[in-house]
Order: C-alpha cells, then sequence, then structure tokens
C-alpha cells in the first residue's frame, strides 16, 4: 500500500469537512441531546445563499459571506425554537423531526429569493493560493480549508472551554434540570448551540463548496453526513477534539484506500465496506461509553410516549371501523379497472411501499428498534429476485426472498443486542449505505482466502433488468393485474401482521422494548424477542423487495438510495408508529400525495418534511390518531341517529354516552390490541 | 418441579467496580419459609435478590436452588426454573394493559410459535384461549376487572403492585423474591398486605424471601428475619430472637428507637412506652 504524502493531506482537507460536521454535531448533541440530522442542511441553505448574493446580487463575497453565516445561524436558532417544545420527548423522535426538518431546510433553497439561477456555478474563493506537492496540484479551496477549519475549531474549544456560554452548555449537558434548578438558562444556552452549530455547519458548506461537482444542494449529502457521525461516535459524541481528529482520521484513510484501489469499479465498494465496517466497529466500541452515565434515557428505544393500541372498544365503534376497512378495500379493489394505467401503477407503488412501512411497523414501532436502513433490507430481496428472476414461480419466490432477508435482518440485528436507540438507528443507515454502495455495485467478488467468485451484487449496477411473471397462469405484465397482485399481497401482509399483533407476539415485542428487566425476570427470553423481530420484519421487507423488483422492472443501485429508507421511516411516524393502519396511511401520503402534484424531489420533501414536522409536534399519533377520531365521530353519529329512532324502551343501559367513543377522556387511541375473546 | 423450593447462597460475593454490595455471604432459607431481609439503604439487600434472579454477575460463590447451581442461567431460564422477583419500582410495561401484562407471565410459561400463531393452527388458538382463561381467573379474584384494558403507566402506585402479585400468582413461583411490595404504599394499605401476602404464599406455595423497609411488617409476617449490614449478614433467626438482638438492631435502625417501639415490645424498652406495645 503506498501512501504519497500529498495524498495524506488531501485526504486531511477532505477531512477537515467531517470534523468540522462532526464538531457541530457533539455540539449539539451535548447541549440538546439532540441527533442532528439537519446539520449539514443549515450550511447548505447558507451556501446556496451566499452563491445567490454574490453572483445574482454581485455582491462583495466578504458581505455575502456574512450574510450566508447570518442565514445560517438564524436558521439554527429558528430549529431549537421550532423542536424544543419536543426535546422532552424520547430521543429517536426528536432525530426523525431533524429529518423533517433537513427536509424542511431544503425547500429553503429552492425558494426564489435564495436559490440562484444556475446551480452549478463554481462557489467564490476570496484566495488564490495554491500549491504542488510533487505533481498534485492544492487549489485555492484546500488552502482556504487548511486555514479556516483548525482556526473555527481552536475557537470553538477556547469559546465553551473559558467563557460562560461554555460552562452553562457542559452543565445542560450533564444534566439539564440540575443545571436550570442551579440558575443555567437551559433554553437560551440551548438556542446559542444550535445557533453557533448553524455557523458551524455553513464554514463547513462554505469550505467543502469549492471545487465540488455535484449540484450544490447535494454539497453536505447524507453519506458525508454519515462520515461526520462516524466521526462524532470516535469522540463519543461527547468530545469536540476528538471528534474533529477522527474527522481528519476518517478523511485520511478514506483517500489514501481510495488511492490504492487498483480496480476502479470494485475499488469504491471497498472503501466503501472499509468504512462500514470502521462504523459498526467504532459503535460497538463506544457502545458503553455512548450508553452509560448520566444519559440512561438513551438505552431506552422507541417507546413514544403517545397512546398505541386503542385498548377496548365497544361493538358499534368496531363494526363502524369494519365498515370503514371494508370499503376502503372495495375502493382499492375497484381502481384498477377505472384508472388509467399510470394511475394502477401508482396504486401498485403505494401498495408495496405500505407493505415496507408494515415492515417497520414491527420492528420500530412495535420492538422499538430504530432502522434506517429497511431499504437495505429490501434491496436484498430485490437481489435475489435479480439474480432467480422467474426461474423461480412467484409464490415460492417470495417466501424464499423473506426467509433470506429475514437472516440478513437477524445479523443486522445483532449489533442491535449491543446498541440502542440513536445508535441502532446510525447503524443501519450505514447499513443502508453499505448495501447500495458496496454490495449491489459489486455484481461478484473473490473470496480472498478461498479463490472463489461469488456474485452477490446487481447483475448490471447500472441498469438490472427482468420481466413480470405470472402469477397461477395469469400474467402480471399488464398494470392493472399488478395493481391487484400489489394489493394482494398488502393485504395479506396486513392479515399476517394483525395475526401477530391479536396473537401475543406483539405484545412479547412491546414488553422487551418498555421494560427488558422486567420481561426477563418474567422469563421472556429478551435476545430471542428481540431477534425475532428483526425477522419478522426482514421477512416482510424481503418479499416486499421482490414485489419492488417486478414493479420496476428496470432497477440500478440508485433504486436502493439511503434517502429512500429514510422515507419509510417518515411514513411510519407520519401514519402513526404502532398502528397497521398508519403504514398504509402513511405510504399513502408519502407516496400518493406528491404522485398528484408530479413527484419532485421539492414536492416529496414538502409532503414528508411538512408532514413529519407537524404530526411529531402536534400529532403524535400519526394520521392513524386522526383516522381513529373520524371513527370515534362516525361511531358518535350513529349512536345519535340510532337513539332518535328507536324507541327510547328499546335502548340498551348504558348506552347514553352519545359523545361516542370520543369521550375515552384519556385513554388512548389506537386499534385493539386483544379483541374480546370470542 | 413441584412445591417451594430451598435456596442456598454460599460465599456469594457481587462488585461493582470498587463497591463490594454483597460480601462473602452465606445463607439459607429451607421450602416455605418466609423469610424477611432487613437492613439499612445500601447494604446489599436489592443486590443479594439481583443475584439470585440473575441480574448481576456473581464475582464468586454460588446460587443454589433446589441444589441445582444457578451460574449458568441466563434470568429468564431462571424465571422458568420457578424463581420468580418482584421489583422495587414495580414499573412493568408502561404501554401494556393490564391483561396483555398478565398475558406476558402465560407467554413466559408457553410461549406462542410464531409460525402456527401466523398459520392459524387450531392448536395454536387454543394455546391462546387457555392463556386468556388463565388470565381471566386471575384478573377476577384479584378484583381488577375495572382495569383490564388501562395501560399500566395509567394505574396508580397500589394498583400496579396488585397487578404484579398478579401476575406472580400466574408465573408460578417456587422461589419468590419481592423487593420492598410495599413501597410507595400508605402505611393503612400497608398494612392491608400483610395478610395479602401470606395469602400469596398459600396459593403459590412458594419459599418467599421479602425485603422490607417496614419493620413490623416483616416482624409479623415471616418465620425467619436475616439482618444485613454493608453485605454482611449480622443476625439471622425468629422475629423474637432478632427483635432481642440489640446488635442487630444498632446495625439496621441506628438506633432509632420509635421504629423499633412501633415492631412491639422491647426488653427493657416495654415500660418505657407502653402505649404501642399494648395487647
Amino acid at each position: 500500500m503506498s501512501v504519497p504524502p500529498a495524498i495524506v493531506l488531501e485526504g486531511a482537507i477532505l477531512g477537515l469537512n467531517y470534523g468540522l460536521l462532526a464538531v457541530g454535531l457533539v455540539l449539539i448533541y451535548r447541549t440538546s441531546r439532540v441527533l442532528n440530522f439537519a446539520q449539514g442542511q443549515l450550511g447548505v441553505v447558507a451556501a446556496v445563499f451566499i452563491v445567490k448574493c454574490y453572483y445574482d446580487f454581485g455582491l462583495n463575497y466578504w458581505f455575502a459571506l456574512f450574510l450566508g453565516l447570518a442565514l445560517a445561524a438564524g436558521a439554527g436558532a429558528l430549529s431549537e425554537l421550532l423542536l424544543r417544545r419536543i426535546f422532552g420527548r424520547p430521543r429517536v423522535t426528536v432525530m426523525v423531526a431533524t429529518i423533517g426538518l433537513s427536509q424542511l431546510l431544503f425547500l429553503f433553497t429552492v425558494l426564489p429569493f435564495i436559490r440562484p439561477k444556475q446551480l452549478y456555478r463554481a462557489f467564490p474563493v476570496p484566495i488564490h493560493w495554491t500549491f504542488h506537492i510533487g505533481s498534485f496540484l492544492f487549489s485555492p479551496g484546500d488552502v482556504l480549508s487548511l486555514i479556516v477549519a483548525p482556526i473555527v475549531v481552536v475557537a470553538l474549544a477556547a469559546f465553551i472551554g473559558l467563557s460562560r456560554w461554555g460552562l452553562a452548555m457542559r452543565a445542560t449537558a450533564d444534566n439539564s434540570e440540575s443545571a436550570r434548578l442551579s440558575g443555567v438558562w437551559v433554553r437560551r444556552t440551548s438556542t446559542v448551540a444550535w445557533t453557533i452549530a448553524g455557523v458551524l455547519s455553513a464554514v463547513t458548506a462554505v469550505l467543502a463548496s469549492p471545487g465540488q461537482t455535484s449540484v450544490l444542494t447535494q454539497v453536505l449529502s447524507p453519506g458525508l453526513l454519515l462520515l461526520a457521525l462516524l466521526a462524532a461516535i470516535l469522540g463519543a459524541m461527547v468530545s469536540l477534539p476528538v471528534a474533529f481528529a477522527a474527522g481528519i482520521g476518517v478523511g485520511v484513510v478514506q483517500e489514501v484506500l481510495e488511492w490504492n484501489i487498483t480496480n476502479p469499479s470494485s475499488g469504491s465498494a471497498t472503501v466503501e465496506l472499509i468504512l462500514f465496517v470502521l462504523l459498526q466497529l467504532a459503535l460497538l466500541v463506544r457502545a458503553t461509553s455512548l450508553q452509560t452515565g448520566a444519559r440512561t434515557y438513551e438505552r431506552s428505544s422507541w417507546a413514544m410516549g403517545t397512546a398505541s393500541f386503542r385498548l377496548h372498544v365497544d361493538g358499534l365503534r368496531k363494526s363502524v371501523g369494519r365498515t370503514g376497512i371494508g370499503v376502503a378495500f372495495l375502493v382499492a379493489a375497484l381502481l384498477p379497472m377505472v384508472v388509467g394505467v399510470g394511475h394502477s401503477y401508482l396504486m401498485s407503488q403505494v401498495c408495496i411501499y405500505a407493505v415496507i412501512a408494515l415492515s417497520l411497523t414491527v420492528l420500530t414501532g412495535w420492538a422499538g428498534q430504530v432502522s434506517l436502513g429497511q431499504f437495505g433490507l429490501v434491496a436484498v430481496g430485490t437481489d435475489l429476485t435479480a439474480h432467480l428472476g422467474t426461474s423461480v414461480p412467484l409464490v415460492l419466490l417470495l417466501p424464499l426472498a423473506g426467509l433470506a432477508t429475514a437472516l440478513v435482518s437477524v445479523l443486522v440485528g445483532l449489533t442491535a443486542l449491543r446498541i440502542r436507540g440513536l445508535y441502532l438507528a446510525v447503524s443501519t443507515l450505514g447499513f443502508a449505505f453499505f448495501m447500495q454502495s458496496s454490495v449491489l455495485t459489486t455484481p461478484c467478488w473473490t473470496v480472498p482466502l478461498l479463490r472463489r467468485r461469488i456474485c452477490t451484487g446487481l447483475p448490471n449496477p447500472q441498469s438490472t433488468l427482468i420481466s413480470r411473471p405470472s402469477l397461477f397462469g395469469l400474467s402480471l405484465s399488464s398494470e392493472q393485474t399488478f395493481a391487484w397482485f400489489s394489493l394482494g399481497v398488502l393485504v395479506l401482509s396486513v392479515l399476517m401482521v394483525r395475526t401477530w399483533r391479536d396473537r401475543g407476539i406483539a405484545r412479547r415485542f412491546i414488553a422487551v422494548r418498555d421494560n427488558e428487566v422486567t420481561a426477563a425476570a418474567t422469563g421472556i427470553h429478551v435476545v430471542r424477542t428481540k431477534l425475532l423481530a428483526f425477522a419478522l420484519s426482514g421477512f416482510i421487507a424481503g418479499y416486499a423487495g421482490v414485489c419492488l423488483a417486478f414493479w420496476l422492472e428496470r432497477f440500478s443501485t440508485d433504486t436502493f438510495d439511503p434517502t429512500v429508507s429514510i422515507l419509510v421511516v417518515s411514513m411510519v411516524v407520519i401514519g402513526g408508529i404502532d398502528s397497521i393502519a398508519g403504514a398504509l396511511l402513511g405510504a399513502l401520503y408519502l407516496v400518493g400525495l406528491p404522485a398528484i402534484f408530479g413527484t419532485t424531489t421539492t414536492t416529496e420533501f414538502l409532503t414528508s418534511g411538512v408532514g413529519l414536522l407537524a404530526f411529531i409536534l402536534y400529532l403524535p399519533g400519526g394520521m392513524a390518531e386522526l383516522m381513529h377520531r373520524f371513527g370515534d365521530l362516525a361511531t358518535g353519529v350513529t349512536r345519535a341517529a340510532r337513539q332518535r329512532w328507536d324507541p327510547p324502551s328499546s335502548r340498551l343501559p348504558g348506552a347514553t354516552d352519545s359523545d361516542g367513543g370520543a369521550g375515552h377522556g384519556e385513554g388512548p387511541v389506537g386499534t385493539p390490541l386483544t379483541e374480546a375473546v370470542p | 418441579m413441584n412445591g417451594p423450593a430451598r435456596l442456598e447462597v454460599r460465599e456469594l460475593v457481587v462488585s461493582f467496580g470498587g463497591l463490594t454490595a454483597v460480601d462473602d455471604l452465606s445463607m439459607t432459607v429451607q421450602p416455605g419459609d418466609i423469610v424477611g431481609l432487613i437492613g439499612s439503604n445500601g447494604s446489599g439487600k436489592t443486590t443479594l435478590l439481583d443475584a439470585v434472579s440473575g441480574l448481576v454477575p456473581a464475582a464468586s460463590g454460588t446460587v443454589l436452588v433446589d441444589d441445582e447451581d444457578l451460574a449458568d442461567y441466563l434470568p429468564e431460564e431462571r424465571a422458568a426454573f420457578g424463581v420468580v422477583r418482584s421489583f422495587q419500582e414495580c414499573r412493568l410495561f408502561p404501554e401494556l394493559s393490564v391483561e396483555d401484562t398478565l398475558l406476558i407471565t402465560e407467554d413466559a410459561r408457553k410461549s406462542s410459535d410464531v409460525l402456527s400463531a401466523t398459520m392459524h393452527l387450531p392448536w395454536a388458538r387454543r394455546v391462546e384461549r387457555a392463556k386468556r382463561k388463565a388470565v381471566d381467573g386471575v384478573i377476577a379474584s384479584f378484583g381488577l376487572e375495572q382495569f383490564r384494558y388501562h395501560q399500566t403507566r395509567h394505574l396508580s402506585t397500589g394498583t400496579r403492585r396488585v397487578v404484579d402479585l398478579a401476575a406472580i400468582v400466574l408465573a408460578r413461583p417456587r422461589l419468590l423474591l419481592l423487593d420492598e411490595p410495599t413501597a410507595g404504599i400508605a402505611q393503612r394499605e400497608a398494612e392491608a398486605f400483610i395478610p395479602l401476602l401470606r395469602r400469596l404464599q398459600e396459593v403459590t406455595g412458594a419459599t418467599v424471601l421479602i425485603v422490607e423497609h417496614d419493620v413490623p411488617l416483616v416482624f409479623e409476617l415471616c418465620s425467619t428475619v436475616v439482618v444485613m449490614q454493608t453485605g454482611k449478614v449480622v443476625a439471622s433467626g425468629p422475629p423474637e430472637a432478632v427483635r432481642r438482638d440489640r446488635k442487630a438492631l444498632d446495625a439496621y435502625l441506628g438506633a432509632s428507637d420509635e421504629a423499633l417501639l412501633a415492631s412491639g415490645p422491647l426488653e427493657g424498652a416495654a415500660d418505657q412506652s407502653p402505649g404501642r406495645a399494648g395487647p
């Protein structure tokens, strides 16, 4: 392995970006205990605005820079004000809210007074210095990074170490309630931290943007954020200097590895593989220090604290619910006959995404294991379909893919035995990246010791084509029949998951999620239960992957972009995290709604970003809760109507609560976990 | 594997970092006994229970239940072996309903298998129905019907304790470890716990080891009282003997006489406070 010094320096410059982002992540985490997925996007808004000021408004560079930094500072402070009211909620909820925030911030970059006329313009740099090491030329942008980044970090470290604010931040981080009682103004401290993080993110974007070839708005992509997270985790989410240094280290490792790659097509996959292993190792090694001390609540997984299942409903409410389900199913079943090809195609998509969302309902909603990499599992099913194609009958392929994916899912779940909550989310996000950019991109690879070639990736990573099979002699090639097939798969999935809910599997998951120690002392096998959740979730994701493959007929590695995994998480959160109906509603909202307005990134992000924030902030039970309230209302109306038409003597005693089921008070809203024993 | 179990702890040491919470402790609980474990805060009572139920690893020493060494048993396996415990904070499962909380105990004894449940196989349905029947019985006998569909996080501490006791009955323990069952309960209600706990022991037929700060309750309920201090047993024996053992009482109570007096007549102290020492 050759390591020219210039490559190391280039890696270090790249690593400065990771380091700065990591410092921002740690800063927010230390004060608000929030894993801020919007950290990169805060700066992107500023960078885009600087380009706008510089080129379109013709402003002086420094003035444009000042305006950009001010915008980022304001965006940071506003974000904190927006999210403040949910800081007391489970950490994972807040993390998903920051995903919504980042999508909302993305929308800022398309606003006419922020978005520049040309997005591909070179980012301005105030200096013109360059230098050589050997034959490597370092651009003015590189020089700027080398000068500015260390200064910023040292200044920040001094601010936190020496100033009153820094002390307040550290106190808030250790125990915000004690800090508050000791007279620290916790809220303002938190706002200051977010403001600083916003500026920091803007500085990162300003330093990272020159020399970027991609669109400006992509400058701090999720992939880059993941590497920053790796650095932050190496610093145990606490240490700014370690996080910064680790960021530089990650950059160097990445550059050196890439330099030593001989085969460009499989090489980047190897780099991704090594970074993935690094991330998992960092999480596993750091798991103890990440989860000990005052931060015990981070061990907790996704307990929404919201009403999960509707615990008990009367007969009338139940029949109203059944009527609703029946009508919805009937409409869905008739839809392909009425609508055109395009809408049938869309309906298949909604159904398949609903199935994928269901897999997350089981895993995240019930078992409390947060996965940001569910599409990585879907990819396993799709990949298997790409290899087997129509050689295996569809009825066999579906369960086969399910079982294979369940196995992979259990392997992913093994890390969950040690790391939880936020860190499991990071780990699974890493898995999604790994699946996309390492497993799927490499059609075949040689096992080092056995000298055997194994072909696990997509046969053609750029474009894999498959044709739709037939099911029981019925060809699925028309969009209409495929829509029915997708609906059928969805209905069967719902029935299966309902069985799990009503026959004691969900309650075991919830018991382990809510109180692991008591569950174990009661005699519930904790490890087995957790892995079972991963297996069941993986099973669903796997056969959903088969459906996805046949629905698309043509796919590439881009199909499995990790942002899609995040979209699926948004679905279940918007729909109602532990509700079966919620998964369906979430898919309908996030896939169906944007399609009506034309599927662009803007509409997708608008619906999911606004939806996520609105539901998490104001209606934690999600769309399922809305649906149940509507059901309660319909029940109330029905009951009132009956009372009016029936003679009073025939009324049942106790049927006087004419306000319907809505009068359950603080009683939880949701579907019954356990139907009354027949 | 029926009937009360015999617990034997031999030279048990449990330490957290530099702190030795249980220090070379040996004790034996005979089958069918109700043994009270008292001691000041931090004397290692709860840690002893944790070690017996497998929640904390023992640094050295052995825990034997019916002469079976439990070293290689996971907590869940110990539960299956009949070692059942309650927790001081009695958090239960906040988001589960009372009915489901009790069903979990049934699940632990007879786990529903996913495949047959998914396939709607008739015997899976039978198992679930049997579980519900058992739970229905316990709900009726503990008077929990009105709380059946309430999430446990909405219940008061007292009701949660009752749910916990109901779960214990379902779990069919042979060795029952109770960690401060009256914590967070008003004194008057705690007194009502004595017949309840005695009944619990009769119904389950288990050996009971109970950690409790309510000394009068322990002295009234238990056939043997064990006093712990800094991880060691300082005194043990029948309540009358321990009550007379001035050294043990000093160790436990730090010579707080009110609590002693509340627990009944003390030799030499009885004449000083005739008020509470009545018949």
